[in-house]
């Protein structure tokens, strides 16, 4: 079997198996691991930027995660310099970081408290073109990947934004079916 | 291309200038530059700015990334001294993202023309313009007429045609018409001076049409059918839904994300939120068929539309088949990257054919004239 692409989180899917001759042929592998490889897939990536170590609990800076809806997802701990999109990787949030932490891409778009907004330093000129590509941005929106932790931004809410559902094209508005 | 201008050898696609320096297999003629000395771009969006930047950027600048060498040879030898990006409305409706027009700005040695003060006298509507607007009022680092290289920013100008060169003037005629943009419809629309268009010409070396994707209408793809030309993305109900609604009926589920549903415009972010939207579309969907379709069926799926297209089957069964396995990749990145480590350079980009010569001699592929 050729190596694998990456394909870890999909039910099924077509890899190349190249024959003696130097054709190929085309099997239908079932992923019955799926879940497990995406998660450690998950894992891998955490490790990668970062390297996360977990604060003996009681101890660290608390991170409160929220969904478009202002329902908590997860309060977690995190040490002085953990980035927010790092530490959600590592609790398993749902925060896209497509980039890995690079500033070319807006999806670890987050909204924060008014009152912790203003204790972080002003985004850069980079952070900010990313940001005008945001979906739903606010004035206290920040990359997540770019807000460093400090004690005083213990407590410390990040909410992720709103996707508009059915989203339409061409200005039509949505019909129900 | 754009409708109203000719192939010629000094008028090219954008695409060809960007396969050029990256080493794209279909691998286009070199563009004149050794002969250029003004280039027009038609388009604004961020494939302008990038050919732009290729072209006015010192290639000393360039030498330690992956530009192939013969390619730095030639931006060494290239006589261009300006850029003039050409686009039919006003800044609040230029495609271009706020990043890669400040990578221009911040070129060393380039600069702006300075806008006019009518152009940039506009109202932004959105963050995203404001900050754009603000960076185009600043202008470029370096300072207009310090420099040997710059470029301008041609608003509310449209290409009407072009004269071609001849024995009386060595450069193309580009005629343009002015125009001005609806503040409402934002559409644009001639510029009249007593009921007269406005227009001018421009003479110009190189012109580079960039006008985002084209599909063909000759394409045979299966989805052609669903392909609006106009629109230029596959017709798409709320939810992506492409071919029906009808849940009971046996024709397969098609669905469209991202830019084959919307187009080739928004970033990753807007695409991932619309591959959200459109999974959530093919849960609702699937939680609602009828009880006799059987979801927990063995065959992963019986449609047609979900094999590999033809042409993968087919090319999977031909002798000569152009697969290139991960491992494949891995031994050309691996080569690369050494070829260039004696010069400081990132990698030093084979093209198609010396990559699986490459691969041949390195036995992980059958040789041509071996294969049964």
């Amino acid at each position: 079997m050729e190596s694998q692409t990456r394909q870890s989180h999909v039910l099924a899917f077509w890899t190349p198996v190249r024959n003696p001759s130097g054709s190929f042929i085309l099997q239908l592998v079932r992923n019955n691991t799926a879940a497990n490889l995406y998660k450690s897939s998950l894992e891998h990536t955490a490790a990668a930027h970062g390297n996360i170590t977990r604060p003996r609990p009681g101890t660290g800076i608390k991170v409160n995660f929220k969904d478009s809806k202002g329902n908590l997802i997860k309060t977690v701990e995190a040490n002085e310099g953990d980035d927010i999109l790092s530490i959600a990787h590592e609790h398993d949030i749902d925060l896209e970081g497509a980039c890995e932490g690079s500033v070319a891409c807006s999806t670890c778009h987050v909204i924060l408290t008014a009152e912790h907004y203003d204790l972080l330093p002003e985004p850069e000129d980079d952070e900010n073109d990313m940001l005008d590509m945001a979906f739903g941005l606010t004035d206290t929106s920040r990359l997540g990947c770019q807000v460093k932790l400090t004690k005083e931004l213990d407590g410390i809410t990040a909410t992720l934004p709103s996707a508009t559902r059915n989203m339409f094209v061409d200005g039509k508005k949505p019909t129900h079916h | 291309m754009h409708l109203q201008l000719p192939r010629d050898k000094g008028i090219i696609s954008a695409l060809d200038i960007v396969h050029w320096y990256t080493r794209h297999p279909s691998n286009p003629a070199p563009p004149p530059l050794h002969s250029a000395n003004h280039v027009s771009i038609i388009g604004m969006g961020n494939v302008s700015l990038d050919v732009a930047r290729m072209l006015l950027c010192p290639p000393s600048l360039l030498e330690k990334y992956d530009v192939p060498s013969h390619v730095l040879d030639a931006l060494r030898k290239s006589q261009v001294k300006h850029v003039s990006v050409i686009g039919r409305r006003g800044p609040l409706e230029a495609a271009f993202t706020t990043k890669e027009l400040r990578e221009m700005m911040n070129l060393p040695d380039v600069a702006l023309r300075p806008l006019e003060e009518s152009v940039s006298n506009v109202q932004a509507r959105t963050r995203q313009q404001s900050r754009t607007l603000e960076l185009l009022k600043k202008g470029s680092r370096a300072a207009f007429g310090t420099t040997l290289r710059t470029w301008s920013l041609d608003f509310y100008r449209n290409p009407l045609g072009v004269t071609l060169p001849s024995s009386d003037s060595p450069s193309y005629s580009l005629s343009l018409e002015h125009t001005t943009v609806d503040p409402i419809t934002r559409r644009a629309g001639p510029l009249l001076d007593s009921g007269v268009p406005v227009t001018s010409t421009l003479p110009t070396s190189l012109i580079v049409t960039a006008m985002g994707f084209h599909a063909e209408s000759s394409s045979t793809a299966p989805y052609a059918q669903w392909y609006d030309l106009n629109q230029k993305h596959i017709k798409t109900l709320p939810g992506g839904r492409v071919s029906t609604t009808n849940l009971d009926s046996d024709e397969p589920k098609i669905y469209a994300s991202g830019w084959a549903a919307t187009g080739a415009k928004g970033v990753l972010a807007s695409t991932m939120m619309d591959a959200y939207s459109v999974a959530e579309a093919i849960l609702e969907d699937w939680t609602n068929l009828t009880p006799s379709s059987d979801p927990h069926s063995e065959a992963v799926s019986s449609s047609p539309w979900d094999a590999p297209p033809p042409e993968i089957m087919k090319s999977l069964s031909s002798p000569d088949s152009e697969i290139t396995t991960y491992n494949d990749w891995l031994a050309i990145d691996a080569e690369e990257v050494r070829r260039a480590s004696t010069e400081g350079k990132e990698r030093e980009r084979m093209d198609w054919k010396e990559a699986k010569r490459f691969l041949y001699d390195k036995g992980l592929r059958v040789a041509e004239e071996d294969r049964s």
